[in-house]
């Protein structure tokens, strides 16, 4: 994947390719090693490494999704960056990008919120980037979005219900 | 005196903090919430919460006749008033007393005496302690400004303004020309007016570059009254403080002494019970002045306890209790290593210290050696716009100065408060700042970096954080933002009970 990433004033050209378990990273030519790793809907741990050497920095990342599609919160370091990311050579895309994940994927809540709206049943089709449920958190609406097409194996919410951060709304597989 | 069951008439850490120890002591606990407040920690760790109103302080957490009736409802037979609110409020003392409820604190007359900054000032002379040159009654809203003038001419420039009800560095100005001094009569009276319900200010001589030193008291009903290891409380900005520590490097053990046993002599001329502080002025001669008395628990106290050893809280309900205390007084005077606090606010520190209310969307703890954190926070609720912006703070202990700052640093680092801004990147400046490392400091120590940096921000990324922070951005996009969560990933220790709920509700739908 190809990436514009603004932060400040300056745009980095940021290229993410598989590379087995890990990630080749890119950031305007220079070439790093990452491993990543999720630990919740806000918190990556990444170990990573620069110019070839093995993947060992360690570097917890928080990142919050801001207002706007595509607008982060990204905390490293113990610095707060805000940052705008958006796939090369495309206007930003609505809602996040898909991974090419296999097995069942489990939608979870990535903050505490209310389900304001539940937009598919156990049994549905749905395509990559179609929205599964709304969370109100923060005072807004968050559509959240199927990472990968398939079918909806379970809801586990309902309308008004309220989540933790990492519950899981539904499953798709 | 009964303490069995303590209505907390307070919020935040200091709620959390007075119910932990009520805890230790096996005495159960009713906490009192605003509406904001419903399911704030202090609620969810005591044994009862009671509703107490709306969310502005007046219609809640200051109405004396809901406080007494909650207590009589719950069948609380002590009140514990935190600091802040009504914890400096003789009436409320007062209406427990009458209500046949144990104040844990000092007397109603105490708070009064004390409260009233002339008439405490009056006390430390009748006592023999120095007290900083200024008026020693109040300037009514009678008395003009010619004769105020005149009376600033006797004291001296620059001076202070200051209320006698006051607290927290509200009714406070500096003057330091006759021309201000009219317009800050004003300013000042009318703060105070507006904070206190009393216009009434008192002149104050300005000391130049004072540090600030207070001691911490304990004084049962027997008549035995101790002092602790002072506390530097030096770095504030508007005259609030936000590092303290205990010692203090400007305190040699002869200083310690007599300003120990001058602080002691105050509280036994007013028949002070229970915990206090006298607050004082260090001048750069070693010259110190009584500054003023607060009569309740410090929102600084955990340093004293970290050097100490003694649970002030603890000490405070057995007090109440009419117990006698049992510390050993000359013990007392001996730290136990050296102890550092930071508050941690909801205030950005780029802009001035702005309050900067919000929610906490991630919340990330320190721990280790060392470490303390007395906060009221919860990941995922609102820091209140109603209320003082603390969020939390953060004490570290070490044996010497030098490694309770090496803890604090590492702390620090492993602070994380997502969502708003706090004081966390001032902290991390300052723990880096070789004047404040090597204790060169006085009150002005804020305001003179402020004035330094000339809007620089604190809180600055390098080169490589940027680079991390792309890095972050990208494979967070590539993972599926946040609306995918990797399987077969160790669940983080916080968020294990919902992941366990979590996998409990798939499970059952499968």
């Amino acid at each position: 994947m190809h990436y514009d990433v603004v932060i400040g004033e300056r745009t980095r050209k940021v290229v993410v390719l598989r590379a087995g378990e890990a990630w080749r990273v890119t950031v305007d030519e220079a070439p790093y090693e990452v491993q990543a790793t999720r630990v919740d809907g806000a918190l990556l741990s990444l170990l990573v490494g620069q110019g070839g050497a093995a993947p060992s920095r360690s570097v917890p990342a928080v990142v919050i999704p801001g207002k706007v599609s595509g607008a982060l919160g990204v905390h490293v370091n113990g610095r707060q960056l805000p940052v705008a990311i958006s796939e090369s050579g495309r206007s930003r895309r609505r809602g996040g990008a898909a991974a090419n994940g296999i097995g069942p994927l489990r939608l979870t809540a990535p903050m505490p919120g209310k389900v304001v709206r539940v937009l598919v049943a156990p049994g549905d089709a749905v395509e990559t980037g179609q929205g599964l449920v709304v969370v109100e958190a923060m005072k807004m609406e968050n559509e959240l979005r199927a990472a990968k097409a398939g079918r909806v194996v379970s809801v586990s919410v309902t309308e008004g219900q309220s989540v933790d951060a990492g519950a899981v709304l539904a499953v798709v597989e | 005196m009964s303490v069995t069951k303590v209505l907390i008439a307070n919020r935040g850490e200091i709620a959390v903090r007075v119910i932990r120890a009520c805890r230790d002591m096996g005495i159960a606990t009713v906490a009192v919430y605003s509406e904001c407040d419903r399911a704030a920690l202090h609620v969810r760790m005591a044994d009862e919460a009671w509703p107490v109103g709306p969310n502005p302080p007046r219609e809640s957490y200051l109405r004396i006749d809901t406080l007494i009736d909650v207590a009589r409802k719950s069948g609380a037979d002590a009140v514990h008033p935190g600091y802040g609110f009504l914890a400096e409020n003789e009436d409320f003392a007062r209406a427990c007393r009458d209500a046949g409820l144990t104040f844990i604190g000092p007397s109603p007359e105490a708070i009064e005496l004390m409260g009233s900054k002339t008439a405490a000032r009056q006390a430390a002379i009748a006592a023999g302690v120095p007290v900083v040159p200024g008026t020693e009654t109040p300037l009514d809203v009678e008395v003009s400004d010619a004769e105020v003038l005149r009376i600033a001419e006797g004291i001296g420039y620059p001076l202070m303004l200051k209320a006698v009800a006051g607290g927290g560095g509200k009714g406070m100005r500096m003057v330091s020309m006759p021309a201000e001094l009219p317009g800050a009569l004003r300013a000042a009276r009318s703060e105070a007016n507006s904070a206190f319900g009393d216009s009434a200010v008192y002149l104050e001589r300005r000391i130049l570059h004072p540090r600030h030193i207070e001691v911490q008291l304990l004084g049962d009903h027997h008549g035995t009254v101790v002092a602790f290891v002072e506390r530097e409380c030096s770095i504030q900005r508007r005259h609030q403080k936000v590092i303290e520590e205990s010692p203090s490097l400007a305190v040699s053990p002869d200083l310690r002494r007599r300003i120990t046993s001058a602080a002691v002599s105050v509280a036994r001329q007013v028949g002070y019970t229970n915990a206090g502080t006298i607050e004082c002025l260090l001048d750069e001669d070693g010259s110190f002045y009584f500054l003023e008395m607060n009569t309740r628990l410090q929102v600084e106290h955990p340093v004293t306890e970290m050097v100490s050893g003694v649970d002030l809280v603890h000490w405070q309900i057995r007090i109440a209790r009419g117990e006698r205390l049992t510390l050993d007084a000359e013990a007392l005077l001996v730290p136990r290593g050296h102890a550092i606090e930071c508050r941690i606010y909801a205030e950005d520190p780029d802009n001035n210290f702005l309050p900067s209310p919000g929610r906490i969307q991630k919340l990330r703890v320190p721990h280790g050696p060392g470490v303390r954190d007395d906060s009221g926070a919860t990941e995922g609720l609102d820091v209140p716009i109603f209320y003082d912006p603390l969020i939390s703070k953060l004490i570290t202990w070490g044996d010497d100065r030098t490694q309770a700052l090496a803890r604090m640093r590492r702390a620090l680092r492993e602070y994380e408060v997502h969502g708003i801004k706090t004081t966390l990147p001032f902290f991390r400046w300052a723990l880096d700042d070789p004047d404040f490392l090597a204790g060169r400091f006085d009150t002005t120590f804020i305001d003179r970096t402020l004035a330094a940096r000339a809007g620089a921000p604190f809180d600055t990324a390098s080169p490589d954080d940027e680079t991390l922070a792309a890095i972050a951005a990208a494979v967070h996009q590539v993972l599926g933002g946040p609306t995918q969560a990797r399987t077969g990933v160790a669940p983080a220790a916080s968020a294990a009970p919902s992941r366990w709920r979590a996998q409990a509700r798939a499970e059952a739908l499968r």
